[in-house]
């Protein structure tokens, strides 16, 4: 059995996790499980892992259409929410999950107000509801563990002026400096998912942590799931590219206080110390206007949205404009004070 | 969205008051005073007519007659001598005979130019701004652009006479352009800004993500070497322009004055 499904004890019908109680509830008799509480199929059946070409679903027995990273989908036919069993087990099996705090109605709504505070949005992507799709899904994240000793050597200087008699004297004072700092990193949210847009992703933090739990599938239950693309040895040149401008300014607060700083030696010992495969929630909301389809993306925990707009270049104008004459009222109300004249 | 438009007419309509030239309040003055002695005959008639008028129009915006006086100093006079014997003798002034007037003398014979300001234009053009007219129109006199020179030393009075008595009228601040160019700046720099941001800001900075329990400064030297002093002498203001010099006085008829003598 490749294929888990969760059906109310009650009735029959199929279950879905609930993001307003964090439970696995019942749409038709409204009984509600605790997912801590109740044990995971995927422990008890064993499954291999090679990967099955065809699912079944378990309620209507028709094949189940998904991407070959699709690790939890809802059947096309039935409508029931199934979870792909061999693509979240073995080396695939997530150690954590952030369950979606946001419902679909929420997120809709979160986003359309994102929409009308677009300053520079065109006026018809502001009102239209025009929103093609919106998808939860679980993105596969490697949450790195990054352990750095760094050491940096260099020159700064302190420069103090004054004025004796007819001259002006600036004194500078030479340092020769040296840091050494331990830099733990923990939990650097790095994307696994290949069809995920990095850019987009990264602004979507921070997510919150405290939110994590132990993976279980009824999370996963009536959303979209990914296995991950890449896996953690893949990612790490990009998780270290990431704690890198930490690092760097880290480095530069430590040396606080002086005029000009210049490090001539900067020896950073990098430790890669382990990577935890974590499914975080994002909706993912396609939307379409003067023929282009938009893709942005919200974080199911805190609402953050994401996503380039369309730019209209009126509203652009009309900002610039504003601005111009507003800067331009006030320098010359600046000239006027300063006995310029007005015109 | 109708709002917005109302708001923007509006702005627009600031912005071109403001940037508008005021050709319109310039009215045509009912007479023409003579304010230009062209004894040294510099300036064609067609010249003199458009400088004469030229005067009266902007002397007249500011309360104040600007007076040209070129001389062949047949007799030799010095320059400033000559300035104050003159309005002495022939009382100029915009507002009463020995009243608000501003005088250029140009004597040919020994190519001193002389500055002076009267009353009001004592006041508006001390001997600091009137150097810095004359040094605006002394390469134009050197080069024989006698009309160009003329025309610049009226247009420089009328706008220096419209700034308060003591701040520096070449100030950047008050160049027209400077303001438009860095409302532009300003304004292209905010619409970028917004622009750059409407798709998201990442909201994670060096803490979020660091072990606060673990991280840390381990250790650090702070080894002072040596220190080393640049010493420059402080420039004291006291130029006294090429060749120039001399500031006001009193005329032999005891009407005090601003000056500014320089050579051509």
């Amino acid at each position: 059995m490749q294929v888990v499904d969760y059906k109310c004890p009650s009735c029959g019908n199929g279950m879905s996790f609930d993001s307003a109680t964090g439970s696995l509830s019942c749409s038709s008799c409204g009984r509600k499980e605790d997912i801590e509480q109740i044990p995971d199929p995927l422990k008890k059946d064993a499954f291999s892992e090679n990967e099955a070409n065809e699912y079944h679903c378990n309620s209507c027995g028709a094949v189940i259409m998904t991407e070959s990273e699709t690790a939890a989908t809802v059947c096309s036919f039935c409508g029931s929410a199934v979870v792909l069993g061999d693509r979240l087990t073995g080396k695939l099996a997530p150690a954590m999950v952030i369950p979606f705090a946001i419902s679909k109605e929420e997120a809709m709504k979160a986003f359309q107000k994102w929409c009308k505070r677009g300053l520079l949005t065109p006026k018809g992507f502001v009102t239209a509801d025009r929103i093609k799709g919106i998808t939860g899904l679980y993105v596969p994240f490697w949450l790195y563990e990054l352990h750095n000793l760094v050491e940096a050597q260099g020159r700064a200087t302190k420069v103090r002026t004054y004025v004796s008699g007819d001259y002006r004297y600036t004194e500078t004072q030479h340092f020769d400096i040296y840091r050494k700092l331990r830099l733990n990193y923990k939990m650097v949210p790095v994307d696994a998912s290949e069809k995920m847009n990095d850019q987009l992703m990264d602004k979507l933090e921070p997510f919150p942590y405290q939110q994590l739990k132990g993976f279980k599938t009824p999370y996963l239950a009536g959303y979209i799931a990914e296995k991950y693309s890449y896996d953690d040895g893949q990612l790490l040149p990009r998780a270290n590219d990431k704690i890198k401008q930490y690092i760097e300014a880290s480095i530069s607060s430590s040396v606080a206080g002086y005029a000009t700083v210049n490090f001539s030696n900067k020896n950073i010992n990098n430790t890669f110390t382990n990577a935890d495969y974590c499914l975080l929630p994002v909706w993912v909301v396609h939307y379409d206007f003067n023929k282009l389809e938009y893709t942005f993306a919200m974080n199911g925990q805190t609402g953050k949205v994401v996503g380039k707009p369309p730019i209209s270049k009126a509203k652009v104008f009309a900002w610039f404009a504003g601005i111009f004459g507003i800067s331009l009222l006030s320098l010359k109300c600046i000239s006027w004070m300063m006995g310029g004249g007005f015109l | 969205m109708k709002k917005h438009h109302t708001i923007f007419i509006l702005l627009f309509f600031i912005v071109m008051m403001l940037v508008g030239p005021v050709n319109t309040v310039m009215a045509e003055s009912a007479e023409s005073k003579i304010l230009i002695f062209d004894e040294a005959e510099l300036l064609s008639q067609e010249e003199y007519d458009t400088l004469n008028k030229l005067a009266n129009e902007l002397g007249g915006e500011r309360a104040t007659d600007i007076i040209i006086l070129t001389t062949a100093n047949s007799d030799n006079i010095d320059v400033v001598k000559m300035t104050e014997n003159f309005y002495d003798d022939y009382g100029p002034g915009y507002d009463k005979p020995h009243g608000n007037a501003v005088i250029l003398t140009m004597d040919m014979r020994n190519r001193d130019i002389y500055l002076a300001g009267f009353y009001k234009a004592e006041q508006y053009l001390d001997n600091k701004r009137l150097d810095k007219i004359r040094n605006k129109i002394t390469p134009y006199l050197s080069d024989g652009a006698y009309a160009d020179g003329f025309e610049k030393y009226i247009a420089t009075v009328h706008r220096y006479m419209s700034f308060k008595p003591g701040v520096n009228p070449d100030n950047i601040l008050f160049n027209i352009w400077f303001q438009l160019g860095a409302a532009a700046v300003i304004g292209a720099i905010v619409v970028s800004i917004m622009a750059y941001n409407s798709g998201g800001r990442v909201t994670v900075n060096r803490t979020t993500y660091e072990d606060a329990g673990t991280s840390g400064i381990l250790d650090r030297k702070d080894q002072y070497i040596r220190t080393t002093v640049i010493k420059t002498k402080i420039e004291k203001n006291n130029s006294s322009g090429g060749g120039g010099g001399g500031g006001g006085g009193f005329t032999g008829g005891g009407h005090s004055h601003s000056g500014s003598r320089g050579k051509f």
